[in-house]
């Protein structure tokens, strides 16, 4: 049956309309993510850079949050952070009006300590459990009831949404085992929360292995441990920590999880300024994620908020997006030169 | 055999070692379902009391009378709404008269109508005090066991100095009946005389209102005899039987914390929202994930396919407080802005009022949703077999209708449970609802139509982020919070499984 030349035409344009939907849709989403990143990058960018050297605005980087002060003095509009007005209040005396705004001056310091820390305990941990949990799955397992269980649990896991992991975080470790809001239960929330998927890239690597390498190594006499450790592992590995910075990302970015169970919204020691070693796994931090949510939602927009506001999401979405860029292009190159 | 005898033990000690090497690897993959089931255990653990408190609360509720004077506050209620209607219908006139000074007569009716419900409001909040009263004193006597959250505030009524006999105050609490029945007979007096003589109104829309407002009211006094005898009938001895806990979790529509008067845990306002904000979402994170990924994998070009894979992941890859922030900052000014323009009047409930409400959520929400259904559904018709897409082709059919006909068909299973994943990433998402949605606990107003989807709510992941942080360990809101957390648990478990099974499905039938 061959149609006729009107109606092949007729279903050409047609074709033709809707592959241009398809890319019209396509691209407005594009378009949308890519708006986002310029406008934060835009007005994060103000704060964050400076015209004249070094450039960076070291200020923001280097302090603590400190509440700004805002009040007019002899026709001149000033602005102070909380260490600058209490400098000026000792030689000046005379009364000002002063609007204090929380949060709006001083830097975000302790917040990118914060979230490195959690970062670095987390994924300590996960890659630890994850791997293990991995290399039993794809070299020691045989299929079989408990392993299909094994599999519907982690993918189960997969799917649990992130406040029901800080839930869960906060009646286990914060309460249970009374180790309050701390660093410790951090790691251990979102260690676990970001688990499937280190299990799932670990297990994908260590399958992409050839048999070959291990059968050879049997062969020789090895020992199941020492295939494993020389001929398996070095050869997973690279895989296994590029699929993992992608779990980097998504550890970082997570805010649901922490709020109850690590991140205080405000802190003015260090984390290393501790009275003892031990005490540095038992103490709450600010954490970059939770400080965008208190500065967004605890205060009033306005002109003097907006500059910390926008200066740690752009901080914070430029840190996750190069961690995040990172493991794509990584993945990307590896997938070109892997193929056994 | 010299040789291996010789060997024996050392051979042992390694097969021993292998073992345990073993053993450690397998107790790690236990770690899933292990943490599995401690979640769930620790929901239901700290979950489960609420049952009990909430029966203890609703129990004290009935005991002390509150839901007595409940019964009358909502005819008073009902007498409020009516005066507010009144107010509306003025507006409603007043914007077709060039000055106020002709509504003399209506201003008099209003007045007047509002003025009749004047005994009624005393004797609610007489009622109120007297209930409030007798709360206290059955908490004191230890009787209820369900501590409140009110209950830690200092409660504005003076704690009675000297024992008051519960029984006594019930009765002089239940003198409200009669009282009730009097000034009902009243009302319906004074109320029915001003129904007979309404004020002449020039605007018909106003006129039209007022009538339908006219029969509401005639309604409304014409009830008044079924609820006297409700006020007659009502025992506050009658049990509280326990499965009311449960429904008035599950159907319970209001969720009511800290309040001086009675706490609800309600869980359907949060679940409406929850669902109003994941509907938003997927109507618009679907049409453009399926779309761009038919477009990825059909027609694009390879360099083209090269750039757009791994940005769409790369949008995965964005915060989820960062969109939120982005939504108070951008998304909500620009919705309200432009619903505020001229060219949008059409829209019915255009204006809007609130910057933050269900659709700024949920378009936000969706730009999360369109990387997981796009990744998904694209493996999904990549995972086609090659045959029938040169099958289709080689019977004369074009491009369009070998996607149309061959490849969404076949991968639909696929492109389903790329949806289903969606929808569990929407639901189970917290900060952008959290910053975006609102957080008015209510149940947004139907009747607006699609403009309910304009409104603020709040929803089960932002209550848990938002009261986690304040409550008393072990009280009945912490409790309740961590019943929200086990629905939410249970919902997306539910929705993964059905996900899961659609992709165990598909495969079977491609293979």
């Amino acid at each position: 049956m061959i149609a006729a030349p009107s109606n092949r035409r007729r279903s050409r344009l047609l074709e033709r309309v809707l592959f241009w939907v398809f890319r019209i849709g396509t691209y407005f989403v594009l378009l949308c993510a890519t708006y986002i990143f310029l406008d934060i990058g835009i007005k994060g960018g103000r704060t964050v850079f400076t015209r004249t050297a070094p450039f960076v605005n070291v200020k923001f980087l280097t302090e603590p949050p400190q509440t700004l002060y805002v009040f007019d003095y002899q026709g001149k509009k000033m602005e102070l952070s909380d260490r600058e007005f209490r400098e000026w209040k000792t030689t000046h005396k005379e009364d000002v009006d002063v609007t204090s705004v929380s949060y709006s001056a001083g830097g975000i310091w302790p917040c990118i300590v914060g979230t490195a820390l959690l970062v670095i305990g987390s994924m300590t941990l996960a890659l630890f459990i994850g791997i293990s949990c991995a290399i039993y799955l794809s070299e020691y397992s045989r299929d079989g009831r408990f392993i299909r269980l094994i599999r519907v649990a982690i993918l189960n896991l997969a799917g649990v949404p992130s406040i029901v992991f800080g839930l869960f975080g906060f009646g286990l470790f914060v309460i249970f085992f009374g180790w309050n809001v701390s660093l410790l239960s951090g790691w251990f929330t979102l260690g676990l929360m970001v688990l499937p998927a280190i299990i799932t890239a670990s297990e994908e690597s260590l399958r992409a292995v050839p048999q070959g390498l291990r059968e050879g190594s049997l062969a020789l006499g090895a020992t199941k441990w020492q295939t494993i450790r020389k001929n398996v592992l070095p050869y997973a590995l690279p895989g296994i920590l590029t699929s993992s910075i992608l779990g980097i990302a998504r550890v970082a970015g997570e805010t649901a999880p922490i709020m109850f169970t690590a991140a205080y919204a405000m802190r003015d020691e260090m984390p290393w300024q501790v009275s003892h070693w031990t005490n540095f796994f038992f103490q709450g931090v600010m954490a970059l994620p939770y400080h965008i949510y208190v500065v967004s939602s605890k205060i009033p927009q306005n002109e003097y908020t907006e500059r910390v506001q926008y200066g740690t999401a752009f901080v914070f979405l430029v840190v996750v997006m190069l961690i995040a860029l990172t493991s794509i292009l990584l993945r990307e190159r590896q997938r070109r030169r892997l193929s056994w | 055999m010299s040789i291996l005898s010789e060997n024996a033990p050392a051979r042992r000690r390694r097969i021993t070692t292998e073992s345990a090497i073993k053993a450690f690897f397998g107790s790690n993959a236990l770690v899933a379902i292990v943490v599995l089931a401690l979640i769930t255990i620790f929901l239901f653990r700290d979950g489960f009391g609420f049952f009990g408190q909430n029966l203890a609360n609703l129990r004290l509720y009935r005991r002390a009378g509150l839901e007595y004077v409940d019964i009358i506050r909502t005819q008073a209620q009902t007498h409020a709404a009516l005066s507010r209607q009144l107010g509306d219908i003025r507006m409603q006139e007043s914007r077709t008269l060039p000055s106020g000074s002709t509504l003399e007569a209506f201003d008099q009716f209003s007045a007047a109508f509002s003025d009749s419900g004047e005994f009624l409001n005393a004797l609610v909040s007489d009622a109120n005090d007297q209930a409030l009263a007798l709360r206290e004193v059955l908490i004191a006597a230890g009787s209820a066991s369900a501590v409140s959250s009110a209950e830690a505030q200092p409660s504005e009524t003076a704690k009675p100095t000297a024992p008051v006999d519960p029984r006594a105050a019930m009765i002089a609490l239940r003198t409200a009946d009669e009282k009730f029945a009097k000034i009902a007979e009243g009302m319906k007096g004074k109320i029915d005389n001003l129904l007979a003589a309404p004020p002449v109104l020039s605007s018909p829309k106003a006129r039209q209102s007022f009538e339908k407002w006219k029969k509401k009211t005639r309604d409304y006094v014409a009830q008044f005899p079924v609820v006297s005898q409700r006020l007659r009938q009502w025992n506050a001895n009658e049990p509280v039987p326990a499965y009311r806990a449960i429904t008035a979790f599950l159907f319970g529509r209001d969720w009511v914390t800290a309040s001086f008067w009675q706490d609800w845990y309600g869980i359907i306002p949060l679940l409406v929202g929850s669902i109003m904000v994941a509907a938003v979402a997927l109507l618009l994170a679907v049409p453009l994930g399926v779309c761009s990924a038919i477009y990825v994998s059909e027609v694009a070009a390879r360099g083209e396919k090269s750039l757009i894979k791994p940005y769409i992941e790369f949008i995965s890859a964005i915060p989820s407080v960062v969109l939120g922030f982005f939504g108070i900052a951008v998304v909500g000014q620009a919705v309200r802005a432009l619903s505020q323009m001229p060219f949008m009047k059409w829209v019915p409930f255009f204006p809007i009022s609130e910057r933050l409400n269900v659709f700024t959520a949920g378009s936000l929400l969706a730009l999360m949703a369109v990387p997981t259904i796009f990744t998904l559904a694209e493996d999904a018709l990549r995972n086609v077999p090659r045959g029938f897409k040169e099958a289709s082709y080689a019977l004369g059919a074009n491009r369009l209708q070998t996607i149309a006909r061959v490849l969404v068909p076949a991968s639909l299973s696929g492109i389903i449970s790329a949806v289903l994943l969606g929808l569990g990433r929407v639901i189970g998402e917290t900060m952008v609802v959290l910053l975006c949605a609102g957080n008015r606990i209510a149940i947004p107003d139907f009747t607006q139509g699609l403009g309910a989807f304009f409104q603020p709510v709040h929803t089960m992941t932002g209550i848990i982020a938002q009261e986690m942080g304040e409550v008393v360990r072990g009280s009945i809101h912490y409790r309740a919070l961590f019943m929200v957390g086990l629905v939410l648990f249970a919902l997306t478990l539910g929705i993964n499984y059905l996900a899961q099974r659609l992709v165990a499905r598909y495969r079977m039938s491609i293979g």
